[in-house]
Protein backbone atom coordinates (compact mmCIF):
# COMPACT_ATOMS: atom_id res chain seq x y z
CA UNK A 1 0.00 0.00 0.00
CA UNK A 2 1.21 3.50 -0.85
CA UNK A 3 0.57 6.30 1.63
CA UNK A 4 1.08 9.91 0.63
CA UNK A 5 1.11 12.61 3.30
CA UNK A 6 0.91 16.30 2.43
CA UNK A 7 2.69 18.36 5.07
CA UNK A 8 5.55 17.68 7.48
CA UNK A 9 4.25 19.41 10.60
CA UNK A 10 3.06 17.88 13.84
CA UNK A 11 0.22 15.92 12.20
CA UNK A 12 2.09 14.75 9.09
CA UNK A 13 5.13 13.45 10.99
CA UNK A 14 3.02 11.81 13.68
CA UNK A 15 1.04 10.02 10.95
CA UNK A 16 4.21 8.83 9.20
CA UNK A 17 5.60 7.55 12.48
CA UNK A 18 2.39 5.65 13.27
CA UNK A 19 2.17 4.18 9.75
CA UNK A 20 5.69 2.84 10.07
CA UNK A 21 5.14 1.48 13.57
CA UNK A 22 2.15 -0.52 12.34
CA UNK A 23 3.39 -1.50 8.92
CA UNK A 24 6.95 -2.34 7.94
CA UNK A 25 6.06 -2.90 4.26
CA UNK A 26 3.94 0.04 3.17
CA UNK A 27 5.39 2.86 1.13
CA UNK A 28 5.31 6.26 2.89
CA UNK A 29 5.90 9.50 1.02
CA UNK A 30 5.75 12.98 2.56
CA UNK A 31 5.33 15.93 0.21
CA UNK A 32 6.05 19.17 2.00
CA UNK A 33 6.31 22.83 1.14
CA UNK A 34 8.88 23.07 3.94
CA UNK A 35 12.59 22.84 3.10
CA UNK A 36 13.15 20.47 6.02
CA UNK A 37 11.16 19.18 8.99
CA UNK A 38 10.84 21.88 11.64
CA UNK A 39 8.60 22.86 14.52
CA UNK A 40 6.60 26.04 14.08
CA UNK A 41 6.24 26.43 17.83
CA UNK A 42 9.89 27.39 18.11
CA UNK A 43 10.09 30.03 15.38
CA UNK A 44 10.27 32.86 17.92
CA UNK A 45 13.38 31.18 19.32
CA UNK A 46 14.83 31.36 15.82
CA UNK A 47 14.05 35.08 15.69
CA UNK A 48 15.76 35.55 19.05
CA UNK A 49 18.85 33.74 17.83
CA UNK A 50 18.45 31.18 20.60
CA UNK A 51 18.01 28.48 17.97
CA UNK A 52 19.56 28.14 14.53
CA UNK A 53 17.88 26.17 11.74
CA UNK A 54 19.67 22.94 12.75
CA UNK A 55 17.82 22.81 16.06
CA UNK A 56 14.36 23.72 14.78
CA UNK A 57 13.63 20.10 13.99
CA UNK A 58 11.47 18.03 16.31
CA UNK A 59 12.55 14.61 15.07
CA UNK A 60 15.87 12.78 15.51
CA UNK A 61 18.32 13.30 12.64
CA UNK A 62 17.98 9.71 11.43
CA UNK A 63 14.18 9.53 11.81
CA UNK A 64 13.24 9.65 8.10
CA UNK A 65 15.98 7.32 6.94
CA UNK A 66 15.58 4.84 9.75
CA UNK A 67 11.84 4.61 9.21
CA UNK A 68 12.20 4.40 5.45
CA UNK A 69 10.05 7.48 4.88
CA UNK A 70 10.54 9.27 1.58
CA UNK A 71 10.64 12.98 2.36
CA UNK A 72 10.26 15.36 -0.57
CA UNK A 73 10.90 18.94 0.52
CA UNK A 74 9.96 22.19 -1.23
CA UNK A 75 6.89 20.74 -2.92
CA UNK A 76 3.74 22.82 -2.86
CA UNK A 77 0.76 20.68 -3.76
CA UNK A 78 -1.57 22.48 -6.17
CA UNK A 79 -4.42 20.02 -6.55
CA UNK A 80 -5.86 16.58 -5.84
CA UNK A 81 -7.55 14.33 -8.40
CA UNK A 82 -9.70 12.17 -6.15
CA UNK A 83 -11.03 10.07 -9.05
CA UNK A 84 -7.65 8.88 -10.29
CA UNK A 85 -6.11 9.19 -6.81
CA UNK A 86 -3.36 11.61 -7.83
CA UNK A 87 -1.72 14.52 -6.04
CA UNK A 88 -0.60 17.34 -8.33
CA UNK A 89 2.20 19.82 -7.86
CA UNK A 90 4.43 22.04 -9.99
CA UNK A 91 6.43 19.79 -12.27
CA UNK A 92 4.85 16.50 -11.31
CA UNK A 93 2.28 14.31 -9.67
CA UNK A 94 2.13 11.37 -7.31
CA UNK A 95 -0.43 8.59 -7.08
CA UNK A 96 -1.74 7.31 -3.77
CA UNK A 97 -3.66 4.44 -2.25
CA UNK A 98 -4.27 6.44 0.91
CA UNK A 99 -3.79 10.18 1.22
CA UNK A 100 -3.44 12.33 4.32
CA UNK A 101 -3.87 16.09 4.08
CA UNK A 102 -1.92 17.66 6.96
CA UNK A 103 -1.28 21.11 5.54
CA UNK A 104 -1.89 22.96 8.78
CA UNK A 105 -2.89 26.58 8.74
CA UNK A 106 -1.55 29.87 7.50
CA UNK A 107 -1.59 33.36 8.93
CA UNK A 108 -4.95 35.00 8.38
CA UNK A 109 -4.46 38.65 7.47
CA UNK A 110 -7.31 40.97 8.47
CA UNK A 111 -8.97 43.25 5.91
CA UNK A 112 -6.84 46.35 6.23
CA UNK A 113 -6.52 48.92 3.45
CA UNK A 114 -3.12 48.68 1.79
CA UNK A 115 -1.94 45.64 3.74
CA UNK A 116 -1.51 43.16 0.90
CA UNK A 117 0.60 45.34 -1.36
CA UNK A 118 2.94 46.73 1.26
CA UNK A 119 6.50 45.53 1.82
CA UNK A 120 7.96 44.51 5.19
CA UNK A 121 4.69 43.01 6.36
CA UNK A 122 4.82 39.41 7.62
CA UNK A 123 2.84 36.78 9.44
CA UNK A 124 4.63 34.33 11.73
CA UNK A 125 3.90 30.77 10.71
CA UNK A 126 6.66 29.54 8.42
CA UNK A 127 10.44 29.58 8.60
CA UNK A 128 10.50 32.09 5.74
CA UNK A 129 8.46 34.46 7.91
CA UNK A 130 10.85 34.07 10.83
CA UNK A 131 13.88 34.55 8.57
CA UNK A 132 12.42 37.70 7.04
CA UNK A 133 11.47 39.09 10.45
CA UNK A 134 14.91 38.36 11.86
CA UNK A 135 16.66 39.96 8.90
CA UNK A 136 14.49 43.07 8.81
CA UNK A 137 14.34 43.51 12.57
CA UNK A 138 18.02 44.30 12.91
CA UNK A 139 17.47 47.37 10.70
CA UNK A 140 14.09 48.32 12.16
CA UNK A 141 13.39 51.02 14.69
CA UNK A 142 9.62 50.90 14.74
CA UNK A 143 8.33 47.36 14.90
CA UNK A 144 4.56 46.98 15.18
CA UNK A 145 2.76 43.74 15.93
CA UNK A 146 -0.97 43.34 15.36
CA UNK A 147 -2.42 40.87 17.84
CA UNK A 148 -1.48 40.29 21.48
CA UNK A 149 -2.27 36.59 21.45
CA UNK A 150 0.35 33.89 21.93
CA UNK A 151 1.95 34.18 18.51
CA UNK A 152 2.10 37.98 18.61
CA UNK A 153 3.71 37.92 22.04
CA UNK A 154 6.05 35.10 21.01
CA UNK A 155 7.25 37.42 18.25
CA UNK A 156 7.59 40.36 20.65
CA UNK A 157 9.49 38.20 23.13
CA UNK A 158 11.86 36.83 20.50
CA UNK A 159 12.57 40.37 19.31
CA UNK A 160 13.29 41.60 22.84
CA UNK A 161 16.06 39.02 23.04
CA UNK A 162 17.82 40.75 20.14
CA UNK A 163 17.31 44.13 21.74
CA UNK A 164 14.26 45.20 19.74
CA UNK A 165 11.10 46.49 21.37
CA UNK A 166 7.71 46.49 19.65
CA UNK A 167 4.43 48.31 19.73
CA UNK A 168 1.55 45.86 19.96
CA UNK A 169 -1.95 46.70 18.77
CA UNK A 170 -4.77 44.52 20.07
CA UNK A 171 -8.47 44.88 19.44
CA UNK A 172 -9.65 43.40 22.74
CA UNK A 173 -9.10 45.20 26.00
CA UNK A 174 -6.49 42.79 27.34
CA UNK A 175 -3.52 40.82 26.09
CA UNK A 176 -3.75 37.00 25.86
CA UNK A 177 -7.51 37.34 26.26
CA UNK A 178 -8.30 33.92 24.81
CA UNK A 179 -5.86 32.24 27.20
CA UNK A 180 -5.87 34.09 30.50
CA UNK A 181 -8.06 36.20 32.74
CA UNK A 182 -7.19 39.83 33.26
CA UNK A 183 -5.31 39.17 36.45
CA UNK A 184 -2.97 36.54 35.01
CA UNK A 185 -2.54 38.47 31.75
CA UNK A 186 -1.53 41.61 33.61
CA UNK A 187 1.55 39.82 34.96
CA UNK A 188 2.87 39.56 31.41
CA UNK A 189 1.48 42.93 30.36
CA UNK A 190 3.58 44.64 33.03
CA UNK A 191 6.69 42.63 32.22
CA UNK A 192 6.48 43.37 28.50
CA UNK A 193 6.05 47.09 29.29
CA UNK A 194 8.96 47.04 31.70
CA UNK A 195 11.04 45.50 28.93
CA UNK A 196 10.15 48.43 26.66
CA UNK A 197 7.16 47.20 24.66
CA UNK A 198 4.05 49.38 24.30
CA UNK A 199 0.48 48.11 24.07
CA UNK A 200 -2.44 49.81 22.37
CA UNK A 201 -5.48 47.85 23.52
CA UNK A 202 -9.06 48.09 22.32
CA UNK A 203 -7.84 49.29 18.95
CA UNK A 204 -7.82 48.04 15.39
CA UNK A 205 -5.48 48.88 12.57
CA UNK A 206 -7.49 50.63 9.88
CA UNK A 207 -4.88 51.45 7.28
CA UNK A 208 -1.23 50.97 6.51
CA UNK A 209 0.81 53.71 4.83
CA UNK A 210 3.83 53.07 2.65
CA UNK A 211 6.67 55.13 1.21
CA UNK A 212 7.59 55.59 -2.46
CA UNK A 213 9.30 52.18 -2.58
CA UNK A 214 6.18 50.49 -1.28
CA UNK A 215 7.68 49.81 2.15
CA UNK A 216 5.54 50.22 5.22
CA UNK A 217 5.95 53.58 6.91
CA UNK A 218 3.12 53.80 9.42
CA UNK A 219 -0.12 52.23 10.53
CA UNK A 220 -3.30 54.13 11.34
CA UNK A 221 -5.64 52.86 14.05
CA UNK A 222 -9.41 53.15 14.16
CA UNK A 223 -8.82 55.90 16.72
CA UNK A 224 -7.04 57.77 13.91
CA UNK A 225 -3.75 57.44 15.67
CA UNK A 226 -0.74 57.23 13.38
CA UNK A 227 2.07 54.99 14.56
CA UNK A 228 5.40 54.91 12.74
CA UNK A 229 6.28 51.42 11.50
CA UNK A 230 9.08 49.94 9.42
CA UNK A 231 8.29 46.27 10.14
CA UNK A 232 4.78 44.94 10.67
CA UNK A 233 4.05 41.50 12.06
CA UNK A 234 0.47 40.32 11.67
CA UNK A 235 -0.53 37.83 14.34
CA UNK A 236 -4.30 37.94 14.24
CA UNK A 237 -4.94 34.23 13.93
CA UNK A 238 -4.72 31.47 11.38
CA UNK A 239 -6.87 29.88 8.72
CA UNK A 240 -6.69 26.22 7.60
CA UNK A 241 -4.54 25.80 4.46
CA UNK A 242 -6.95 24.42 1.89
CA UNK A 243 -6.74 26.75 -1.12
CA UNK A 244 -5.33 23.92 -3.27
CA UNK A 245 -8.49 21.83 -2.73
CA UNK A 246 -10.86 24.01 -4.73
CA UNK A 247 -11.16 21.66 -7.75
CA UNK A 248 -10.92 18.44 -5.78
CA UNK A 249 -14.53 18.15 -4.67
CA UNK A 250 -13.36 17.47 -1.12
CA UNK A 251 -15.88 19.02 1.24
CA UNK A 252 -14.77 21.85 3.47
CA UNK A 253 -16.34 24.09 6.06
CA UNK A 254 -13.94 26.32 7.97
CA UNK A 255 -11.42 23.50 7.62
CA UNK A 256 -11.57 20.19 5.78
CA UNK A 257 -14.74 18.37 6.81
CA UNK A 258 -13.91 15.05 8.45
CA UNK A 259 -15.89 12.33 10.20
CA UNK A 260 -14.92 10.77 13.52
CA UNK A 261 -12.34 8.60 11.73
CA UNK A 262 -10.81 11.74 10.21
CA UNK A 263 -11.89 10.60 6.74
CA UNK A 264 -12.80 13.37 4.28
CA UNK A 265 -15.70 13.26 1.81
CA UNK A 266 -13.39 11.69 -0.82
CA UNK A 267 -12.58 7.97 -0.72
CA UNK A 268 -9.19 7.08 0.81
CA UNK A 269 -8.47 10.69 1.69
CA UNK A 270 -7.97 11.69 5.33
CA UNK A 271 -7.13 14.96 7.07
CA UNK A 272 -5.47 15.75 10.41
CA UNK A 273 -4.18 18.71 12.40
CA UNK A 274 -4.91 22.43 12.09
CA UNK A 275 -6.24 21.93 8.55
CA UNK A 276 -9.37 20.26 9.94
CA UNK A 277 -10.24 23.34 11.97
CA UNK A 278 -10.96 20.99 14.91
CA UNK A 279 -8.07 22.43 16.90
CA UNK A 280 -5.11 24.78 16.68
CA UNK A 281 -2.63 23.05 18.92
CA UNK A 282 0.42 20.85 18.64
CA UNK A 283 -0.73 17.95 20.86
CA UNK A 284 -4.07 17.76 19.05
CA UNK A 285 -2.31 17.69 15.68
CA UNK A 286 -0.06 14.86 16.87
CA UNK A 287 -3.03 12.92 18.17
CA UNK A 288 -5.04 13.42 14.99
CA UNK A 289 -2.07 12.39 12.85
CA UNK A 290 -1.88 9.13 14.75
CA UNK A 291 -5.62 8.46 14.55
CA UNK A 292 -5.77 9.24 10.83
CA UNK A 293 -2.83 6.88 10.19
CA UNK A 294 -4.53 4.02 12.04
CA UNK A 295 -7.66 4.50 9.95
CA UNK A 296 -5.60 4.67 6.76
CA UNK A 297 -4.31 1.22 7.68
CA UNK A 298 -7.83 -0.04 8.26
CA UNK A 299 -7.49 -0.04 12.05
CA UNK A 300 -10.76 1.68 12.87
CA UNK A 301 -10.10 4.34 15.51
CA UNK A 302 -12.49 7.14 16.41
CA UNK A 303 -11.34 10.61 17.30
CA UNK A 304 -12.51 11.70 20.78
CA UNK A 305 -15.15 14.40 20.54
CA UNK A 306 -14.10 16.11 23.76
CA UNK A 307 -12.30 19.30 22.92
CA UNK A 308 -10.72 21.29 25.68
CA UNK A 309 -8.93 24.55 24.92
CA UNK A 310 -5.59 24.50 26.69
CA UNK A 311 -2.24 26.19 26.53
CA UNK A 312 0.92 26.90 28.38
CA UNK A 313 2.59 30.29 28.34
CA UNK A 314 6.12 31.05 29.38
CA UNK A 315 7.61 34.54 29.23
CA UNK A 316 10.15 36.24 31.52
CA UNK A 317 10.63 33.07 33.55
CA UNK A 318 6.98 33.01 34.61
CA UNK A 319 5.14 29.91 33.41
CA UNK A 320 1.34 29.74 33.18
CA UNK A 321 -1.15 27.14 32.21
CA UNK A 322 -4.75 27.61 31.19
CA UNK A 323 -7.25 24.82 30.58
CA UNK A 324 -10.93 25.12 29.73
CA UNK A 325 -13.16 27.97 30.77
CA UNK A 326 -11.62 30.65 32.94
CA UNK A 327 -14.51 33.12 33.04
CA UNK A 328 -17.39 31.91 35.25
CA UNK A 329 -20.88 31.57 33.78
CA UNK A 330 -24.07 32.19 35.76
CA UNK A 331 -24.28 29.61 38.55
CA UNK A 332 -20.57 28.76 38.47
CA UNK A 333 -18.39 29.30 41.48
CA UNK A 334 -14.84 30.53 41.47
CA UNK A 335 -12.07 29.64 43.83
CA UNK A 336 -8.74 31.41 43.69
CA UNK A 337 -5.68 32.05 45.77
CA UNK A 338 -2.55 34.04 45.36
CA UNK A 339 0.77 34.79 46.96
CA UNK A 340 3.94 36.52 45.88
CA UNK A 341 5.01 33.65 43.64
CA UNK A 342 1.80 32.33 42.18
CA UNK A 343 -1.81 32.77 41.19
CA UNK A 344 -4.28 29.91 40.97
CA UNK A 345 -7.91 29.99 39.94
CA UNK A 346 -10.47 27.31 39.27
CA UNK A 347 -14.01 27.59 37.94
CA UNK A 348 -16.45 25.01 39.31
CA UNK A 349 -19.83 23.93 37.95
CA UNK A 350 -21.77 21.79 40.43
CA UNK A 351 -18.52 21.00 42.19
CA UNK A 352 -16.80 19.90 38.99
CA UNK A 353 -13.90 21.94 37.61
CA UNK A 354 -14.52 23.33 34.11
CA UNK A 355 -11.44 25.48 33.89
CA UNK A 356 -8.23 26.36 35.64
CA UNK A 357 -5.49 28.96 35.46
CA UNK A 358 -2.16 28.40 37.21
CA UNK A 359 0.58 30.99 37.08
CA UNK A 360 4.04 31.15 38.60
CA UNK A 361 4.08 27.59 39.84
CA UNK A 362 2.80 24.90 37.48
CA UNK A 363 4.68 22.03 39.11
CA UNK A 364 3.03 18.62 38.91
CA UNK A 365 -0.18 20.18 37.64
CA UNK A 366 -0.96 17.85 34.71
CA UNK A 367 -3.78 16.14 36.59
CA UNK A 368 -6.01 19.24 36.28
CA UNK A 369 -6.84 18.43 32.69
CA UNK A 370 -8.01 14.99 33.80
CA UNK A 371 -10.14 16.38 36.63
CA UNK A 372 -11.93 18.48 34.02
CA UNK A 373 -12.21 15.75 31.36
CA UNK A 374 -13.29 13.08 33.84
CA UNK A 375 -15.74 15.47 35.52
CA UNK A 376 -14.41 14.79 39.00
CA UNK A 377 -16.45 16.34 41.81
CA UNK A 378 -13.64 17.92 43.79
CA UNK A 379 -15.83 19.62 46.36
CA UNK A 380 -17.01 16.30 47.78
CA UNK A 381 -13.47 15.31 48.70
CA UNK A 382 -12.33 15.42 52.31
CA UNK A 383 -9.58 17.93 51.51
CA UNK A 384 -9.04 21.42 50.21
CA UNK A 385 -9.46 21.75 46.45
CA UNK A 386 -5.85 22.92 46.25
CA UNK A 387 -4.67 19.63 47.74
CA UNK A 388 -6.51 17.46 45.19
CA UNK A 389 -4.19 15.42 42.96
CA UNK A 390 -3.95 12.12 41.12
CA UNK A 391 -3.70 10.50 44.58
CA UNK A 392 -7.47 10.96 44.86
CA UNK A 393 -8.10 8.82 41.82
CA UNK A 394 -5.07 6.56 42.11
CA UNK A 395 -5.27 3.45 39.93
CA UNK A 396 -2.53 1.15 38.66
CA UNK A 397 -3.04 -1.53 36.02
CA UNK A 398 -1.38 -4.95 35.73
CA UNK A 399 1.49 -3.46 33.74
CA UNK A 400 2.20 -0.90 36.40
CA UNK A 401 0.73 2.02 34.46
CA UNK A 402 -1.42 4.65 36.14
CA UNK A 403 -4.92 5.29 34.83
CA UNK A 404 -7.91 7.48 35.54
CA UNK A 405 -11.43 6.15 35.81
CA UNK A 406 -14.40 8.13 34.60
CA UNK A 407 -16.17 8.24 37.94
CA UNK A 408 -14.39 8.98 41.16
CA UNK B 1 10.45 -2.81 29.00
CA UNK B 2 11.63 -2.35 32.57
CA UNK B 3 9.26 -0.37 34.76
CA UNK B 4 9.29 0.68 38.41
CA UNK B 5 6.30 -1.14 39.87
CA UNK B 6 4.52 0.52 42.80
CA UNK B 7 2.98 -1.29 45.73
CA UNK B 8 1.39 1.74 47.38
CA UNK B 9 0.15 -0.18 50.43
CA UNK B 10 3.75 -0.81 51.47
CA UNK B 11 4.80 2.84 51.25
CA UNK B 12 5.50 4.45 54.62
CA UNK B 13 6.50 7.80 53.12
CA UNK B 14 10.03 7.60 54.50
CA UNK B 15 11.07 9.50 51.35
CA UNK B 16 14.31 7.61 50.96
CA UNK B 17 13.35 7.33 47.29
CA UNK B 18 13.11 11.10 46.95
CA UNK B 19 16.41 11.74 48.68
CA UNK B 20 18.09 9.07 46.55
CA UNK B 21 16.68 10.70 43.43
CA UNK B 22 17.88 14.16 44.49
CA UNK B 23 21.35 12.77 45.10
CA UNK B 24 21.44 10.82 41.86
CA UNK B 25 20.59 13.94 39.85
CA UNK B 26 22.86 16.35 41.69
CA UNK B 27 24.47 19.02 39.55
CA UNK B 28 28.15 18.32 39.13
CA UNK B 29 30.48 19.68 41.77
CA UNK B 30 27.77 20.82 44.18
CA UNK B 31 27.75 19.44 47.70
CA UNK B 32 24.52 17.67 48.47
CA UNK B 33 22.16 19.35 50.88
CA UNK B 34 18.51 18.54 51.47
CA UNK B 35 17.67 22.18 51.93
CA UNK B 36 19.38 23.38 48.73
CA UNK B 37 16.62 24.01 46.13
CA UNK B 38 19.00 23.01 43.35
CA UNK B 39 18.37 19.42 44.35
CA UNK B 40 15.00 18.19 43.22
CA UNK B 41 13.41 14.80 43.25
CA UNK B 42 11.75 13.40 40.14
CA UNK B 43 9.38 11.39 42.31
CA UNK B 44 7.14 12.40 45.19
CA UNK B 45 4.69 10.86 47.61
CA UNK B 46 1.13 12.16 47.67
CA UNK B 47 -1.70 11.51 50.09
CA UNK B 48 -5.31 10.81 49.24
CA UNK B 49 -8.30 12.05 51.26
CA UNK B 50 -7.88 9.18 53.74
CA UNK B 51 -4.24 10.14 54.29
CA UNK B 52 -3.06 7.01 52.47
CA UNK B 53 0.34 7.36 50.78
CA UNK B 54 0.31 7.32 46.98
CA UNK B 55 3.79 7.29 45.41
CA UNK B 56 4.00 9.36 42.23
CA UNK B 57 6.67 8.05 39.87
CA UNK B 58 6.99 8.59 36.12
CA UNK B 59 5.49 5.51 34.43
CA UNK B 60 7.39 5.87 31.15
CA UNK B 61 3.92 5.31 29.69
CA UNK B 62 3.26 3.07 26.71
CA UNK B 63 1.60 6.10 25.14
CA UNK B 64 3.41 9.02 26.69
CA UNK B 65 1.24 12.15 26.67
CA UNK B 66 4.29 14.25 27.55
CA UNK B 67 6.19 13.21 24.43
CA UNK B 68 3.01 13.60 22.40
CA UNK B 69 2.76 17.22 23.52
CA UNK B 70 6.46 17.98 23.06
CA UNK B 71 7.02 20.59 20.32
CA UNK B 72 10.80 20.18 20.16
CA UNK B 73 11.43 16.44 20.28
CA UNK B 74 13.19 16.86 23.64
CA UNK B 75 10.92 14.19 25.12
CA UNK B 76 10.87 10.94 23.21
CA UNK B 77 10.32 7.29 23.90
CA UNK B 78 13.50 5.29 23.39
CA UNK B 79 12.49 2.50 20.99
CA UNK B 80 15.00 0.11 22.57
CA UNK B 81 14.39 0.55 26.28
CA UNK B 82 10.85 1.97 26.14
CA UNK B 83 11.88 4.71 28.54
CA UNK B 84 10.76 8.26 27.88
CA UNK B 85 13.92 10.33 27.95
CA UNK B 86 14.40 14.08 28.10
CA UNK B 87 17.07 16.13 26.37
CA UNK B 88 17.30 19.56 28.03
CA UNK B 89 19.57 20.89 25.27
CA UNK B 90 16.82 20.94 22.64
CA UNK B 91 13.90 21.66 24.98
CA UNK B 92 11.81 24.73 24.06
CA UNK B 93 10.85 25.31 27.72
CA UNK B 94 7.18 25.62 26.75
CA UNK B 95 6.08 23.16 29.45
CA UNK B 96 3.35 21.64 27.29
CA UNK B 97 4.55 18.32 28.76
CA UNK B 98 3.89 19.51 32.32
CA UNK B 99 0.30 20.39 31.43
CA UNK B 100 -0.26 17.17 29.51
CA UNK B 101 1.13 14.55 31.90
CA UNK B 102 -2.23 13.06 32.99
CA UNK B 103 -0.88 12.19 36.43
CA UNK B 104 0.88 15.43 37.28
CA UNK B 105 4.34 13.91 37.53
CA UNK B 106 6.32 16.49 35.57
CA UNK B 107 7.45 19.90 36.75
CA UNK B 108 9.67 22.76 35.65
CA UNK B 109 12.81 23.11 37.74
CA UNK B 110 12.16 25.15 40.87
CA UNK B 111 14.91 27.73 40.61
CA UNK B 112 15.05 28.77 36.97
CA UNK B 113 12.02 27.36 35.13
CA UNK B 114 14.37 26.41 32.30
CA UNK B 115 14.15 22.65 32.19
CA UNK B 116 11.83 19.79 33.04
CA UNK B 117 12.47 17.62 36.08
CA UNK B 118 11.95 14.15 34.64
CA UNK B 119 12.79 10.56 35.63
CA UNK B 120 15.50 9.06 33.41
CA UNK B 121 15.42 5.62 35.06
CA UNK B 122 18.95 6.51 36.17
CA UNK B 123 19.70 5.49 32.58
CA UNK B 124 23.31 6.57 32.46
CA UNK B 125 23.90 4.28 35.38
CA UNK B 126 22.59 1.12 33.73
CA UNK B 127 21.82 -0.57 37.05
CA UNK B 128 18.79 -0.33 39.30
CA UNK B 129 17.28 3.15 39.60
CA UNK B 130 18.49 4.82 42.80
CA UNK B 131 14.99 5.27 44.21
CA UNK B 132 14.37 1.52 44.00
CA UNK B 133 17.73 0.65 45.49
CA UNK B 134 16.97 2.85 48.49
CA UNK B 135 13.40 1.80 49.25
CA UNK B 136 13.46 -0.11 52.56
CA UNK B 137 9.84 -1.34 52.33
CA UNK B 138 9.85 -2.85 48.84
CA UNK B 139 7.07 -0.45 47.86
CA UNK B 140 8.86 0.05 44.55
CA UNK B 141 10.69 -2.56 42.50
CA UNK B 142 11.73 -3.04 38.91
CA UNK B 143 9.91 -5.51 36.71
CA UNK B 144 9.99 -6.40 33.04
CA UNK B 145 6.56 -5.58 31.59
CA UNK B 146 4.85 -5.58 28.18
C1 LIG C 1 5.18 30.94 16.74
C2 LIG C 1 4.22 29.82 17.04
C3 LIG C 1 4.16 29.30 18.33
C4 LIG C 1 3.29 28.26 18.63
N1 LIG C 1 3.29 27.76 19.91
C5 LIG C 1 2.48 26.74 20.22
C6 LIG C 1 2.49 26.17 21.53
O1 LIG C 1 3.23 26.60 22.43
N2 LIG C 1 1.63 25.13 21.79
C7 LIG C 1 0.81 24.63 20.82
O2 LIG C 1 0.06 23.69 21.10
N3 LIG C 1 0.79 25.13 19.58
C8 LIG C 1 1.59 26.17 19.25
N4 LIG C 1 1.57 26.68 17.97
C9 LIG C 1 0.63 26.09 16.99
C10 LIG C 1 1.22 24.80 16.39
O3 LIG C 1 2.40 25.13 15.73
C11 LIG C 1 0.23 24.17 15.41
O4 LIG C 1 -0.98 23.90 16.06
C12 LIG C 1 0.78 22.87 14.82
O5 LIG C 1 1.99 23.10 14.15
C13 LIG C 1 -0.23 22.23 13.88
O6 LIG C 1 0.35 21.13 13.24
P1 LIG C 1 -0.11 20.69 11.78
O7 LIG C 1 0.70 19.49 11.44
O8 LIG C 1 -1.57 20.60 11.71
O9 LIG C 1 0.31 21.91 10.82
P2 LIG C 1 1.71 22.60 10.56
O10 LIG C 1 2.64 22.32 11.66
O11 LIG C 1 1.40 24.00 10.20
O12 LIG C 1 2.27 21.86 9.27
C14 LIG C 1 1.72 22.03 8.00
C15 LIG C 1 2.62 21.41 6.96
O13 LIG C 1 1.99 21.42 5.70
C16 LIG C 1 2.84 21.96 4.72
N5 LIG C 1 2.05 22.52 3.63
C17 LIG C 1 1.12 23.51 3.68
N6 LIG C 1 0.57 23.70 2.47
C18 LIG C 1 1.15 22.80 1.63
C19 LIG C 1 1.00 22.48 0.26
N7 LIG C 1 0.12 23.11 -0.54
N8 LIG C 1 1.77 21.51 -0.26
C20 LIG C 1 2.66 20.83 0.52
N9 LIG C 1 2.83 21.08 1.83
C21 LIG C 1 2.08 22.05 2.37
C22 LIG C 1 3.67 22.95 5.48
O14 LIG C 1 4.82 23.29 4.75
C23 LIG C 1 3.93 22.16 6.75
O15 LIG C 1 4.94 21.22 6.57
C24 LIG C 1 2.44 27.73 17.62
C25 LIG C 1 2.50 28.25 16.34
C26 LIG C 1 3.37 29.27 16.03
C27 LIG C 1 3.42 29.79 14.62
Amino acid sequence: MKHVIIGSGAAGISAAKTLREKSTQDEIIILSADEFVYSRCMLHQFISGERQTEVLSFIPDDFLEKNNIEFRPNIAVTGIDTVNQMVKFDGGSESYDRLLIATGAKSAFPQIVGLRDTKNVYGLRDLEDARAIRDKATQSNNIVIIGAGLVGLDAAYGLLEIGKTSTIIEMSNAILSTNLDLHAASTYHIKFEEAGCAFHLGMKVKRVLSNASGEIEAIVTDHDERIACDLLIVATGVHPTLDFLSDSGIKTNRGITVNEYLATSAPNVYAAGDVTGLSESWPSAVQQGEIAALNMLGIETAHPDTFLPKNTIHFFGVPSLSIGQFIPEAGDTKDSREDRMRYQKVILRDGIPVGVILQGDISRSGFWQQLILNKVDVTSMPKSIWKVSFADSYHIDENGEYYWTMSV
Amino acid sequence: MRRIIIDADKCKACKNCSVACMRAHAPEGVTFSLSDPQFESRNTILQDGEKQYKPLFCRHCAKPSCANACVSGALAKDPNTGHVLYNPDICAKCFMCVMNCPFGVLKPDRLTNTYVVKCDFCAADGSEPNCVANCPSKAIYVKEVE
